[in-house]
């Protein structure tokens, strides 16, 4: 890797205080299956804690350490302690997981070792990885406040618009939604002007522009109404008793898979193995389909919920995917593009 | 702050023999500032630096040096609007908390004890809860549905719901409640300080309550004032929490830029370049805020 030197050189102090902990965990890991694996902040976090590591311990003997990192706080962490690795399992959306496979952050993945294998659909495996849950991203509404949209243009129309709050490419939901908003003005995969300008039009309506954490919060103490979003989201937000439902856009819901990976280097591969088989198995991936994780399962054996815009993962093959490998590169573009045309 | 410096000690060689001790109570005073004066070197001065080296790689991989991403910064004129709205939000937040904070300590100036300690209780409590706590409590105040929208649609003083959140102005009322401490306890402890002899000495004189406030009493406080200043300044130009929350994505300040290019384009090294440039601009406020505080107080010793 060409990257590798100067940011080693740089980094050095960075790995130095990392080598203590790992030190810890290779004392660990000689008494049994021991590993460390990310969980993104929030929901994630709480859930794998409560139902993954229990789970892992008692039907794999295997004990797992989380670290909620956002995926890309996940990158730079990694990057930053190159040759140690600071967890040994990745949790990632499809962006940063090309940027991974792009870094050689990843070690390669035998799908072979899971128990699980034959209960996947079978594009959610590959050298890379395993898929642990699907992301589906459409429009998310307050019914009391505003009619259900139909879809992506709709969003810059009265009585939407004034009522919309938008996020930018800063997340992988929010780079989707303005790509599919493009795709309806002439826009594509790697055009988002049409969605810009359009947008900048319509600015001085919109009811917030605000960071994706934030989102939520903004529409449930009533600043915007509509918004783009995951049914993750959604279904938290109605656990919480905020008036929210889903609108499938009429040019289909986005989805995506959140994947899992084995780092680079971790010395606890095989205990990273049955850490995945675990989050795949039957009884765990039920669990994380109720709220609060609400998670969209990716064994089949599992039942989806009925909010959800689809009645099986087969149907979700004729959702809208983007190809990442494209995207990324345009991405930090579109970040400062976005920055200065929303900017007052 | 500025006028702090300790009374020089005697110059050695004044008193005879005194000159031995002297510099054994130098030694101890080194070592025992040594813990925290590594700390700094290796946690924060070395970082800097580093930080510094960084910004000058050409490529977002980091494999080439260059000035590439100091001119995509400098030669830009979207940036210096950010520099300049982040560094404007700061002296807002200046004037404003200046403005509310400073009849408060004229007020605990001439309080008893027990006021004033009551003053010092309230104006403290603040920093007692979480920055995350007061920011949330603020959107909760500043929203479309929030406290201050019902009053106003409650008393048909709008037809429609102000906006506040996602504006400057909101931003502003925000910050100065949530900076409000980081100036009054410096001005409250140079407040209580001022001799009140000098404020009658003043009045019989024959100067007006608004003479003696700007000849007498402002000069006496700047030092505590400008410390103040310049603590309200460096917060809240760096208030990360509270700018991308309160003011939302369309106010565009230094600190979310760097977070963006760090965490999420992953170009390491142009938010090292937005760094510097937020750390040179802060710094150069600061200067001259700390400049004027000592102008002023030499206005009044001198």
């Amino acid at each position: 890797m060409s990257l590798a030197f100067p940011r080693r050189a740089l980094l050095a102090g960075a790995a130095a205080l990392a080598a203590p902990s790992a030190m810890l965990r290779a004392a660990r890991a000689q008494k049994g299956g021991s590993l460390v694996a990310t969980t993104y902040p929030g929901i994630w976090d709480d859930s794998f804690r409560e139902i993954v590591a229990p789970a892992a311990l008692k039907t794999k003997g295997v004990e797992v350490e989380f670290q909620a990192l956002f995926a890309v706080d996940q990158i730079a962490k990694f990057a930053a302690s190159r040759g140690a690795p600071p967890f040994d399992a990745f949790v990632l959306d499809p962006g940063p997981r090309i940027t991974a496979i792009e870094r050689g952050m990843f070690e390669p993945f035998d799908g072979g070792k899971l128990t699980t294998l034959t209960k996947l659909p079978p594009q959610l495996v590959d050298q890379w990885g395993a898929g642990c849950a699907a992301q589906v991203v459409g429009i998310a509404y307050n019914p009391k406040k505003v009619p259900k949209p139909g879809g992506w243009d709709d969003l810059l129309k009265e009585p939407w618009v004034s009522r919309l709050g938008l996020t930018g490419f800063g997340t992988t939901f929010g780079t989707v939604s303005l790509i599919e908003l493009a795709k309806v003005f002439g826009g594509g995969e790697t055009n988002v002007e049409p969605a810009l300008a359009e947008l900048k039009k319509v600015l001085p309506k919109i009811a917030a522009v605000g960071t994706p954490a934030a989102m939520p919060g903004l529409f449930q103490q009533g600043q915007c109404d509509v918004m783009y979003t995951n049914t993750q989201t959604v279904m938290a937000l109605k656990d919480r008793g905020v008036d929210i439902e889903f609108a499938t856009p009429r040019t289909g819901a986005v989805a995506f898979f959140t994947t899992l990976h084995i780092a680079k280097g971790s010395e606890n591969a095989e205990a990273a193995y049955k850490y995945i088989d675990t989050v795949l198995s039957a009884p765990v991936q039920q669990a994380l389909t109720k709220p609060p994780a609400n998670l969209v399962p990716v064994n089949k054996d599992i039942a989806l919920s009925p909010n959800l815009p689809m009645k099986s993962l087969d149907e979700m093959s004729g959702f809208v995917t983007h190809d990442w490998a494209k995207i990324n590169p345009l991405r930090g573009q579109w970040i400062e593009r976005f920055n200065r045309e929303m900017a007052k | 702050m500025s006028g702090a410096a300790a009374p020089a000690a005697p110059a050695p060689g004044t008193i005879t023999g005194a000159a031995a001790p002297l510099r054994s109570r130098r030694l101890t005073t080194w070592g025992l500032a040594a813990p925290l004066g590594l700390a700094y070197a290796g946690f924060f001065v070395a970082p800097l630096l580093m930080l510094f080296a960084v910004s000058f790689y050409a490529d977002e991989r980091m494999t080439r040096w260059g000035l590439d991403q100091w001119q995509r910064f400098l030669l830009d004129s979207f940036h210096w609007k950010v520099v300049a709205d982040t560094l404007l939000l700061g002296l807002k937040s200046v004037a404003a908390t200046t403005l509310l904070g400073f009849p408060l300590a004229l007020l605990y100036r001439g309080a008893s004890p027990r006021w004033q300690r009551a003053l010092l209780f309230v104006a403290v409590m603040p920093l007692l809860t979480s920055v995350v706590v007061r920011t949330f409590a603020w959107i909760v105040i500043l929203g479309r549905e929030g406290v201050v929208n019902q009053l106003v649609l409650g008393l048909g003083l709008a037809a429609e719901p102000l906006r506040l959140l996602q504006t400057e102005l909101g931003l502003v009322i925000a910050l100065t409640q949530i900076e409000m401490p980081l100036l009054l306890l410096p001005l409250l402890s140079v407040m209580a300080r001022i001799d009140p002899r000098l404020l009658d000495a003043s009045a019989s004189l024959g100067a007006s309550p608004w003479r003696t406030l700007f000849r007498v009493t402002l000069p006496l406080a700047a030092p505590g004032l400008a410390a103040g200043c310049l603590l309200v300044f460096a917060s809240s130009t760096t208030a990360f929490i509270s700018q991308s929350v309160i003011g939302g994505g369309r106010l565009v300040y230094l600190p979310a830029m760097i977070w963006q290019q760090a965490m999420v384009v992953a170009n390491w090294p142009f938010a090292a370049t937005a760094a510097i440039a937020l750390l040179v601009s802060v710094s150069a406020v600061i200067a001259v805020i700390a400049y004027a505080g000592r102008v002023a107080a030499g206005h009044a010793h001198g």
